[in-house]
């Protein structure tokens, strides 16, 4: 048996995917659309631009880039919702635009912006009808319900219309309701907009802990970095429809950040700007708290510098650049 | 059958939260049936028969048809076209169970409360004319207007879907949806009774499917219609539930078609 056949097949597999959008463009005012209505050039965009990769069991992707750079399309393609104009997408062995009913109970898809509660009832409604419609025998609903409302601690709100909950409460319901069937496979679209710090902190615990504990892939998207740097060991960066990046965070940051933060706290008088520029480019500064960039393999030298240097030196803390600050500087070059 | 009964039910309840909304409709039907009965009492006069009814029959027309047009209608364009609109139609195309079947039992289960109260606040006007309100007891006249009922209220739900699905292509229905149920209620001899027109008026209707979710189920009450013409009228509701679920399934597929086209 060759070694290729022993190969374990990977659980979402994508090759030259691509996908265009048909458009108009509408001249201003009512003489343009007189003439759209008549007459309408047809537009093309490519929304995704040949894209491969592929994703093994129990991986948990983190998907990155701006707005419309083609995140939410790949992830549709991959749910079944759009056929793709070009290339190939199996996930679970399946292919999604098929829409069958056995790779439908096999996944889910959580967008941040669409929900599937019913918002005039209480969540616990939205799970029974889930529970009919991927046909979950009663045993296993209540064993899955209890376990996920345990997990997201949810008991308590369980009889409160959808409609009055907050925000946070109403995303940890909507992903309840998308795990009651134990998918194998799940895409979280922006699984945390809107949240606050805490809320989103806590969506993201669960997450961390339902794939290590469930061994589920997960794909996520997300525009905050924070959910990206503690859940995803390997990122897919995708800019406008190409992936241009695929491979560990660690690694990324490593490529891109050529610098290192020194934050330096000064006490008594503080210092004056003069004083600290001399030991490398000020990213932020006031008089007592100072933030200096340096290249990689100065920063210690750097600090050794500014502890011997007669300035008021309190403290020296020597930080890696926000991964933030390294995705902006992928983007814009 | 389980899902239908468990969507059914969560619906029935999202209903009785609105409770007040449920009841204020009532005031509004309520008095438009009134004025439908003042309108022909004022009519009549001294005439005896206008389009072979006598006043008590025409008044017994206009409450057993409004009971029955109670039972038929629905609410469900705007719902299909919302979901298509708001791009919520695509939580649906991921989920083991048909977009068509989820969205009928869902209207299902929210008209049957506001149905029920419908039936109820129309019962209550019949028993404010019992004096003048015509009873029918016949067994076989009782079992055809089920039935027309029962395939009149599939025949409503169809429309009502097709329309919703032209939200594909336009941004709002309300216009058509306005439109078409002013159509609707011409044809079933909601404003009048239709023999009051010219003949090729009744034949035109007798063929469309509107007339038997009003005037044929309320003539047949009054025994002003045949039996015969009852039997072929279920027939007639029947292939145009064929041909509109026909249509559906066309409209459905291009409609989907174009909702991935601009990426919703």
């Amino acid at each position: 048996m060759r070694a290729s056949e022993l190969k374990i097949m990977a659980d979402i597999e994508v090759k030259n995917l691509s996908r265009t959008y048909e458009y108009y463009r509408k001249q201003q005012g009512l003489s343009g659309s007189l003439k759209s209505f008549f007459y309408r050039e047809k537009l093309f965009a490519e929304a995704v631009k040949s894209i491969s990769f592929s994703i093994e069991s129990g991986e948990l992707i983190g998907f990155l880039g701006p707005n419309g750079a083609g995140k939410t399309t790949t992830l549709k393609m991959l749910s079944g919702i759009l056929h793709p104009t070009g290339g190939q997408v199996k996930v679970l062995g399946h292919i999604p635009s098929e829409r069958e009913k056995k790779y439908q109970k096999q996944f889910a898809l959580v967008m941040g912006q669409k929900n599937q509660l019913i918002q005039d009832l209480p969540a616990i409604e939205t799970f029974i009808v889930n529970k009919e419609i991927y046909e979950i025998s009663d045993k296993e609903f209540k064993e899955n319900f209890n376990e996920l409302a345990d997990l997201f601690g949810i008991k308590d709100i369980l009889d409160i219309q959808v409609r009055k909950l907050s925000l946070g409460q109403r995303m940890k319901c909507e992903l309840v309701a998308a795990l009651l069937h134990k998918p194998k496979v799940l895409f979280l679209d922006e699984p945390t907009i809107g949240l606050d710090v805490v809320a989103q902190k806590n969506i993201r615990d669960f997450i961390k802990k339902y794939n290590r504990e469930k061994k589920t892939t997960i794909i996520l998207t997300s525009h905050y970095m924070e959910d990206i740097k503690e859940l995803c060991e390997r990122v897919i960066i995708i800019n406008l429809g190409k992936i241009i990046y695929d491979g560990k965070l660690d690694d990324l940051i490593k490529k891109y950040a050529t610098h290192k933060l020194l934050k330096v706290v000064f006490n008594g008088n503080g210092v004056c700007r003069e004083e600290v520029e001399k030991f490398g480019e000020i990213d932020e500064f006031n008089p007592y708290i100072c933030t200096i960039k340096t290249k990689r393999n100065e920063a210690k030298n750097t600090a050794i510098a500014l502890l011997s240097s007669n300035l008021p030196v309190d403290d020296i803390i020597i930080d890696e650049i926000d991964v933030d600050d390294v995705i902006r500087q992928i983007f814009n070059s | 059958m389980k899902k239908f009964l468990t969507i059914v039910k969560a619906f029935w309840q999202r209903a009785l939260t609105y409770r007040f909304t449920v009841l204020a409709y009532r005031i509004g039907e309520i008095g438009e049936t009134l004025a439908l009965i003042l309108m022909w009492s004022a009519i009549y006069g001294g005439q005896k028969v206008i389009g072979g009814l006598t006043l008590q029959e025409m008044i017994t027309y206009i409450l057993v048809g409004n009971f029955f047009n109670a039972i038929i209608r629905n609410f469900l364009s705007s719902v299909v076209s919302h979901d298509i609109k708001d791009g919520r139609l695509s939580m649906f195309l991921i989920r083991p169970m048909s977009y068509f079947n989820y969205i009928l039992s869902r209207e299902i289960g929210r008209i049957s409360l506001s149905t029920l109260m419908s039936v109820l606040s129309s019962m209550l006007i019949i028993i404010f004319f019992i004096n003048t309100f015509i009873w029918n007891f016949d067994v076989a006249y009782f079992l055809i207007i089920v039935a027309m009922v029962i395939l009149a209220f599939v025949v409503e739900l169809f429309l009502s879907y097709l329309i919703g699905l032209i939200s594909f292509w336009t941004d709002e229905v309300d216009g058509i949806y306005a439109t078409i149920d002013r159509i609707k209620k011409f044809f079933s001899g909601g404003y009048f009774p239709i023999n009051l027109l010219p003949l090729m008026f009744v034949q035109v209707s007798f063929a469309l499917p509107f007339a038997y979710s009003f005037f044929v189920p309320a003539q047949l009450y009054l025994k002003k219609l045949d039996l015969s013409v009852g039997l072929k009228g279920l027939l007639i509701q029947i292939v145009w539930i064929l041909i509109l679920y026909g249509i559906i399934k066309i409209v459905w597929g291009r409609g989907l078609k174009r909702y991935e086209g601009v990426g919703t």
